[in-house]
């Protein structure tokens, strides 16, 4: 133990106010990381008091050390194989019994163990009394009163890891005790363990002899490092049977019912309940937000509220940030000389941090509102009303938050997908979610149905959002019945009572969320944006003199009566669009236009395409500079449309197909490196075929039956 | 008797988790034991999901997952299915009444 940092483990479960307590131990000394290998998010921080560094990790909010989901791996991997001084696990006292399940668990990991009884001014007020000084007695935990927001009891906390230090308050042998026939097992078995004392070295014998008998499969996989492994398992696999016989059902539940058994003998003698439970304000809340029939409505009007604050309100940020990156553009292209070290500072670089940070503003205000409902306790009720439905395509309730903020951008969306504690859910709702279609599809929508379906242009945008839904929703079902197997994620959750949020809480889940994202996907999308840039730019086209010649003659024999003007700008459209087409870009659509053919396009598209990778927004820019209309006007652009019209390729039809294969074709460079960040190379990579196969065989097929139909 | 059959309201005691693997330990953990009495505060639609309470907090589970539980009835479960069918607290509802069964749950 070094004397100058002692590390403490803050465990417990969810909704106890772990991270209220830890802001409250630690203040701002913190830092934010990931646990190796997983996107569970790693808080660390410091206090120092007196001559002492304590040095506080914030584990993830568990149920049980019986490893289920990823945060409870990544709790039990952490203590047994980090081993932290001290765990200090923080409880809600207002509903002790169910808390002290999981600090039992702690106790017989052989870490010393302070039990935070926290939120113990709401137990107060409920009329529940605990008497501190005999739970500490009867269970052989000290135990400590804490209320998180105020900072209450922090200072106890300290002097019980002090006292720990030192040697008192803590009595390594207490564990609870499971009944006799139980005992005696465990016994046998703890003797065994024992006989190998380097391995008990690392893992205490008392907890891996109980995690025997509940068949915990990973507790197998590390007592094959014992010397005598062989017997042990042989003679935990016998007691098990024997338990099993004995009891009438799984040794594990057995085990489980002990422990409540014993918890709940405990808590009798020392919690008095002077009041009935008193559940009326959520209660009369949730009469409302939970009804049968208004859950889901108000689900809807919840979402609605948040999509619109989010993207209505994060739209002056937006524009601000765009306002000033425009500046900054404006200033480096007068410093500069025109050519390509020019292009490169302004399109290229200024061009893909403004892209990168246009995205901040949405982050913060999506996951303040997010943080909110997380911590007023409403996201367990959406799940409520959501999870019958998703269940049927085999995504959990909790998938419908990250999917519906598809509809405004994928990457703060696949971000929400973080609220899925299984990773499968969690994997299958990423892949769904560039199906949404985002707000950056829309103007392609919009140009092309307003080309070709002047009657029906909203019918038809209208169409191409619910083919998208219904290709998510059908995708879902084919992932689950293919690569990600398995059987259905259980739906067995906390239901929180409804909570007063802290505002610094919620600020410090904003800060890390926009961080986490300005620094991992901002260095990937920095780098995709100058790559796009560098294709659509290099290598540099210049007209040769004879070709301008010859093109000035015959646009003055075809307009006898044109300016200069008229003649520079004609000039100047045709030089953009075969810049691209020279361009690698250009050079890339052309290759792959043998891919596009079977839709009914021409390489054109394919460029537009390509160039849709930086931005979905580039598609249409590119499309205007490739028909040679300019880029002004975007979607609005009347030009466009009649040059996209006058193209004999283009008809109805394939502006439908076009628009199908818009919709589902890999998502933005943005979405991928944020796919990238959440879930690694594979599933990034996986997204990107998925989303082409997808999207080519859908649009393939609908030109193929369309022009059978024609 | 098991969990998922139970109207809104109704109180139960649990006889046992039948559901083996790991959901079955999952649900000895959040706190279904022999014995542990518990209500049945509300369900969704169509078969969605319960809200249960049992050990002084509320949870939400899937029916498919409440199939695994059997329990045993306590008190008559279907009176107090009846008296939520009385909804706003007024007479017995015939009119919109109806469709507002299960916004009053009395604890």
């Amino acid at each position: 133990m070094s004397q100058s940092k002692i590390r403490v483990a803050l465990a417990g479960n969810p909704n106890a106010g772990k991270t209220t307590l830890f802001n409250a131990l630690t203040g701002a000394h913190q830092k934010v990381g990931n646990y190796p290998g997983v996107t569970v998010e790693k808080r660390e921080g410091n206090r120092i008091r007196g001559d002492r560094e304590y040095h506080f990790i914030d584990l993830p909010g568990i149920y049980s050390l019986t490893a289920y989901s990823i945060d409870e791996v990544v709790t039990r991997d952490f203590l047994l194989d980090e081993k932290p001084d001290v765990i200090v696990d923080v409880m809600d006292s207002t509903n002790l019994e169910r808390h002290l399940y999981l600090c039992l668990q702690f106790q017989e990991l052989g870490i010393p163990v302070i039990g935070a009884l926290n939120m113990s001014d709401e137990a107060e007020a409920k009329g529940i009394r605990i008497n501190d000084r005999a739970l500490e007695s009867v269970l052989g935990v000290p135990m400590v009163k804490t209320v998180g927001p105020k900072g209450t009891g922090v200072d106890g906390l300290l002097d019980k890891i002090d006292a720990i230090l030192v040697g008192e308050a803590y009595e390594p042998n207490r564990f609870i005790r499971y009944g006799d026939e139980i005992e005696s097992k465990l016994s046998i078995l703890q003797n065994l363990i024992q006989q190998d004392s380097s391995f008990c070295q690392c893992f205490p014998s008392r907890w891996l002899a109980v995690k025997l008998l509940e068949k915990d499969a990973n507790a197998y996989e590390r007592l094959r490092q014992h010397s005598n492994a062989g017997v042990i398992e042989g003679a935990a696999r016998e007691a098990v049977l024997w338990l099993e016989k004995h009891y009438g059902k799984d040794a594990e539940i057995v085990v489980s019912e002990q422990r409540y058994g014993y918890i709940h003998g405990a808590v009798k003698e020392v919690i008095q309940i002077v009041k009935k439970p008193d559940f009326s304000l959520t209660e009369s809340i949730d009469r409302v937000i939970m009804h049968p029939f208004f859950a889901l409505p108000i689900f809807v009007v919840v979402l609605w509220a948040i999509f619109q604050l989010t993207f209505v309100v994060g739209e002056y940020p937006m524009r601000w940030l765009e306002l000033f990156f425009n500046f900054l553009s404006i200033q480096f292209s007068s410093l500069l000389p025109a050519g390509i070290l020019r292009s490169l500072v302004v399109d290229g670089i200024i061009g893909g941090v403004g892209g990168v940070l246009s995205f901040v503003p949405l982050i913060i205000f999506l996951f303040f509102f997010l943080s909110l409902l997380e911590d007023v306790g409403y996201m367990s009720r959406a799940a409520f009303a959501t999870d019958k439905f998703l269940h049927a395509f085999g995504l959990h309730g909790q998938s419908i938050f990250p999917m519906m903020l598809g509809f405004g951008c994928s990457v703060p969306a696949i971000m929400a997908a973080r609220t899925l504690k299984s990773r499968r859910d969690r994997i299958l709702t990423i892949l769904i979610i560039p199906f949404m279609s985002c707000g950056a599809k829309l103007p392609v929508y919009v140009l092309l149905s307003s080309a070709f379906f002047p009657h029906h242009a909203a019918l038809m945008v209208m169409l191409v959002y619910a083919v998208g839904v219904v290709a998510g929703l059908l995708s879902a079902v084919l992932l689950r019945n293919t690569i990600l197997r398995g059987d259905p994620t259980p739906f067995v959750m906390e239901l929180p009572p409804y909570r007063m949020p802290t505002l610094q809480g919620i600020l410090w889940h904003v800060w890390e969320k926009s961080w986490s994202y300005v620094k991992k996907a901002g260095t990937v999308i920095l780098a995709a944006s100058l790559i796009v840039w560098f294709i659509t730019q290099v290598p540099v086209y210049t007209p040769l003199p004879q070709e301008l010649s010859t093109l000035t003659a015959s646009y003055k024999s075809a307009h006898p009566n044109a300016t200069e003007a008229e003649l520079a700008s004609y000039l100047d459209q045709v030089r953009a669009a075969a810049a691209v087409e020279y361009s690698f870009a250009g050079r890339l659509g052309k290759a792959v236009e043998p891919v596009f053919k079977p839709l009914g396009v021409d390489w054109h598209f394919a460029v537009a395409t390509i160039a849709g990778f930086a931005a979905k927004e580039l598609v249409v820019s590119t499309l205007g500079i490739l028909y040679r209309v300019g880029t002004e006007g975007g979607d609005k652009n009347e030009s466009l449309r009649d040059a996209l019209r006058s193209d004999p390729l283009f008809n109805p039809l394939v502006a439908l197909v076009m628009m199908l294969f818009i919709l589902a074709i890999p998502p933005c460079m943005a979405t991928l490196s944020t796919i990238k960040a959440e879930l690694g190379w594979g599933w990034m990579g996986f997204s990107f075929v998925f989303m082409l196969s997808f999207g080519w065989i859908l649009a393939f097929l609908v030109h193929l039956f369309g022009s059978l139909g024609f | 008797m098991y969990l998922s059959d139970a109207p809104n309201g109704a109180s139960f005691r649990v006889i046992k988790v039948v559901l083996g693997k790991e959901v079955g330990k999952r649900l000895a953990d959040m706190g279904f034991t022999e014995g542990v009495e518990g209500v049945v505060i509300r369900g969704g639609v169509f078969r969605g999901p319960m809200q249960v309470r049992i050990r002084g907090y509320d949870l939400l589970i899937r029916r498919s997952e409440a199939a695994g539980i059997e329990v045993t009835p306590v008190g008559d479960w279907r009176p107090v299915a009846h008296h939520l069918g009385r909804p706003w607290g007024g007479r017995r509802g015939r009119g919109w009444g109806r469709f507002f069964h299960g916004l009053r749950v009395d604890v």
